[in-house]
């Protein structure tokens, strides 16, 4: 656990200024089988402290890879130096952020820190399970992941912080020939989530049923049609619709976006989809049960709280750092957060989900006449005007309410305050995923969820 | 600085050695950065950073771990060879597995190491308001403007011991069109430089991308579908070559066997107008690499020569595995041959077809496919642009494409890290609602 070199140095903050002092150990292990070889084995650590002063409505920040008494006293004075040169030369004439209440949270534990024996050993048996079961495949990536977030935090006003958030995965990834002898590709994450990979990864057998799965559908998809381009009834998977959540909508409703010109600004408090459609970014707890990827504490200091963003159709709210709530007159929830100790807080997501509804799946599957039931995605992007775009690597044509042949790769777009619009039924259950890292500025591991979406969308096709 | 790093290096090659390694290597570095950030049009911070990184890594027996972290004090090299030679341990031996043989050993000095911090910041500003007055309806979501001074040293025990004091700019561009309520998409602008001479309007394609993000503002969508030319800017073409390059000339595709090229080196694979070299020595590099992670001493080659396919992108663990060369550097910067027609020339040539500033796309098929959304994109049609797109579909192949050349301009932008022309690519299939 990181030793407390900041707390004592709270005497050092200057009046009148906010004051931020995060002390980061980041820690990332990964092993990675390309066809039984071997061709990834590294264990990474990054560690160090920064400050951050906000003074006159700018930011200075530094950063070092020391962590001693005299560098938190150095990139204390650095920080503070950076603050007063951009202050004198493009400050706003603002004074310190509005006061919340102090307080402290320690969530961090000892990590058991799985030497790389295990990770390596662990996807060997995968690999030789795959190897000797599905000898047709062109080729089999196999990787085992797994990283952790450290955090000590001491701020001059808010909440003081421990942290720790460590998540591990399993990546299969199985090419396969398809009907013209062209590649087919197809991967899945296997288990994981928060927690270290011994948590998660004992038995090896445990993670075949999943394996024969995710060969399973590859076989489908290597017979697979492309589908029909244009704009189709389809029923979006709760992966997809996650990434919906979290892509197209998600980074729309981040504040300093929208204070960028996004789509969310004119919009809010004005429907942007159906009264079917509820949208929270939430913060350590979900429906009951923790998150993916709980966050109690910010890295300003706030304590974490669920950003409710649209309920029953209308846009109500936006995900804030301390700065840009006061200029929203919003309270700020806990969302300015930074990955690793050289970087600033940035406004991030941390559990973005769309609620799950009332209606049974096969219900929505038996409804559609012709269409698409689109289940897994590879990457998704999306524009400040809410236009985003998916690829899609497994799905199943529906015809007359049965699914029918499986999908090759394609793309699905749309522009989610239109596309949220026509989402006329919910399911019951909803996924989560956490494995991805969210990209702006800097990387940040984020969780996403969602029920099954019936609604309209742009398909690719070919 | 510089020889502390080069003896921090060898200290740890010295160390993975002592530890038990056959063969051994390591990177040191130590950043320093100085950053201005623009969020929402105005100045919200700046910041300095004082980086290390440390990279160890060990052959035992033919098995290879790497470890890697942000300190280099003589514990925490004692420590990571220890872990290194344990994470060497769990791999199972593979002989392909090497470094670079000492071939002449180098000190290099590159681009201007120490910053003009208070002239840089006055060239952010000077950015700013040439964008309020040129350009009125742009809202510059972000703006990062950075100079990093970076010491670097590369050692192995074939003896081995390259190192680099390097100093370079950055500046990153986010930016959108807005009038009332309307706005266009976001796009990012950019370049890397290693003078402060001009403004940073005048330098890559910063200028023209303001210019035409303010015509995005008023979008319309194409009707149904349609096989069309895709002429792609220079800002786009570099994205996607990186996902061509990656899947069909790269080491996952040809270690994974999926790669379409593997039995192709020799062959025609593209147009014969098409020359695509990845060129970190080209003049209009900034710092470009000078030996690469393996410790071999960086030379430009051609992937693509006259539409053969001239050579792989392989490291050396590739190349011996699959006794083929290895590709000469592993830098990405990638430089596209000129044609000799303007691009005012191949646009008046399009009888149907789009203009493509940013591809927002899945990551395409290892078979090449690709499909995704014409973002920041203009219609074409006889022979003129047309009205910006929105929500406008395109999908071809990668390898199809190649072969289907329209033309390439005779025009390049240079942004520091790749020199690109234009391109113009018939029979993509282009779709709306």
């Amino acid at each position: 656990m990181i030793e407390d070199l900041l707390t004592n140095k709270k005497y050092l903050f200057a009046s009148g200024a906010n004051t931020e002092l995060r002390a980061q150990r980041n820690l990332n292990r990964r092993a990675v089988l390309l066809n039984g070889a071997l061709v990834g084995n590294v264990r990474t650590e990054q560690f160090g402290v920064s400050a951050r002063v906000y003074e006159n409505g700018v930011y200075g920040f530094s950063s070092t890879a020391e962590y001693t008494d005299e560098t938190v006293k150095d990139v204390l004075r650095a920080a503070s130096e950076n603050a007063a040169f951009l202050a004198q030369h493009a400050g706003r004439g603002k004074g310190p952020h509005k006061p919340m209440a102090n307080g402290q949270s320690r969530t961090a534990f000892d990590l058991n820190d799985v030497e790389q024996r295990a990770y390596i050993e662990f996807i060997q048996a995968l690999d030789g399970y795959v190897a000797r079961k599905y000898p047709d495949l062109m080729s089999r990536t196999i990787v085992a992941t797994a990283d952790s977030m450290e955090k000590l935090l001491c701020v001059s006003n808010g909440t003081d912080g421990h942290s720790i958030i460590p998540r591990s995965y399993i990546y299969v990834m199985m090419t396969m020939a398809g009907a013209d002898g062209k590649p087919v590709e197809l991967f899945k994450v296997i288990g994981g989530g928060f927690g270290t990979f011994d948590r998660h990864f004992v038995r090896p057998e445990a993670c075949f049923e999943e394996i024969d799965r995710l060969y399973d559908r590859l076989r489908q998809k290597a017979e697979g049609v492309y589908p029909e381009a244009g704009s189709k009834t389809v029923i979006l998977g709760g992966t997809l619709s996650g990434m919906l959540a979290h892509e197209a909508v998600g980074h729309t409703v981040e504040a300093d976006l929208v204070l960028g010109g996004s789509v969310a600004g004119p919009c809010l408090n004005k429907r942007v989809g159906s009264e079917l459609v509820t949208l929270v970014d939430f913060a350590h707890t979900a429906l009951g049960k923790p998150t993916p990827l709980p966050v109690y504490v910010d890295d300003e200091g706030t304590a974490a709280t669920d950003a409710l963003l649209i309920r029953d159709g209308i846009l109500v709210g936006y995900m804030n750092s301390r700065e840009t709530a006061e200029r929203f007159s919003m309270a700020p929830t806990g969302n300015a957060r930074a990955y690793l100790f050289s970087d600033e807080p940035l406004i991030r997501m941390r559990n973005t989900a769309v609620l799950p509804g009332t209606s049974k799946l096969e219900d929505m599957i038996a409804s559609v006449d012709d269409g698409y039931y689109l289940l897994d995605t590879n990457n998704g992007q999306a524009d400040t005007t809410g236009e985003f775009m998916y690829g899609v690597t497994f799905g199943y044509e529906i015809k007359k309410g049965k699914l029918g042949r499986a999908l090759l790769d394609t793309t699905i777009s749309g522009v989610a305050f239109d596309m949220l619009k026509t989402v006329d039924m919910v399911s019951d259950e909803m996924i989560w995923a956490s494995s991805g890292m969210c990209g702006k500025k800097q990387p940040m591991p984020v969780g996403m969820g969602g029920p099954a979406l019936r609604c309209r969308v742009t398909i690719g096709g070919r | 600085m510089i020889e502390t790093i080069k003896k921090t290096a060898q200290s740890a090659v010295t160390a993975l050695k002592n530890a038990g390694a056959d063969k051994a290597a390591a990177n040191v570095s130590y950043t320093i950065t100085h950053e201005f950030n623009v969020d929402g049009g105005e100045f919200s911070l700046f910041r300095t950073l004082f980086d290390k990184s440390l990279s160890m890594t060990a052959i035992q027996g033919g098995r290879k771990g790497t470890v890697a972290q942000n300190r280099y004090d003589e514990k925490t090299i004692a420590d990571s060879a220890k872990a290194c030679l344990e994470a060497a341990a769990s791999a199972q031996p593979d002989e392909n597995w090497d470094f670079a043989p000492e071939s002449g050993n180098q000190d290099f000095v590159l681009g201007e190491p120490k910053p003009d911090t208070d002239r840089l910041f006055d060239r952010c500003r000077e950015l700013m308001a040439a964008v309020g007055e040129r350009f009125p309806k742009i809202i510059m979501e972000q703006m990062i403007v950075s100079h990093k001074e970076i010491y670097s040293a590369k050692a192995n025990s074939y003896g081995v011991l390259f190192s680099t004091h390097e100093g370079y700019y950055e500046v990153s561009l986010m930016f959108s069109g807005h009038e009332g309520e309307k706005a266009s998409s976001f796009f990012g602008s950019g370049v890397v430089t290693d003078s402060l001479d001009k403004p940073f309007l005048a330098l890559g394609s910063i200028e023209k991308d303001l210019a035409d993000v303010e015509k995005q503002i008023e979008t319309t969508g194409v009707s149904g579908k349609f096989e069309g030319t895709m002429v792609v800017m220079p800002g786009c073409l570099g994205s996607l070559f990186y996902s061509l390059l990656s899947d069909f000339a790269g080491e996952g595709g040809l270690l994974s066997g999926t790669s379409p090229w593997k039995e192709k080196l020799g062959e025609q694979v593209a147009d014969e107008r098409i020359t695509l070299s990845l060129a970190p020595l080209d003049e209009r590099i900034v710092c470009g690499n000078r030996y690469t992670g393996e410790g071999f001493r960086s030379e430009n080659f051609d992937i693509i020569r006259d539409g053969r396919l001239n050579a792989f992108y392989l490291g050396l663990y590739g190349a011996n595995k699959l006794k083929l060369p290895r590709g000469k550097n592993d830098s990405f910067n990638l430089v596209v041959a000129p044609g000799d027609r303007s691009i005012e020339q191949i646009i008046a040539s399009v009888d149907r077809g789009i203009l493509v500033g940013r591809f927002s796309g899945g990551q395409p098929a290892s078979n090449g496919d690709f499909s995704g959304v014409a973002k920041n994109s203009f219609l074409i049609e006889n022979g003129k642009i047309g009205p910006a797109l929105s929500e406008t579909m395109i999908s071809g192949n990668m390898a199809d494409m190649l072969c289907r050349l329209r033309a390439v301009s005779s025009e390049q932008v240079a942004d520091g890290m790749s020199v690109l022309p234009y391109m113009a690519f018939d029979g993509i299939t282009i779709s709306g609602k």
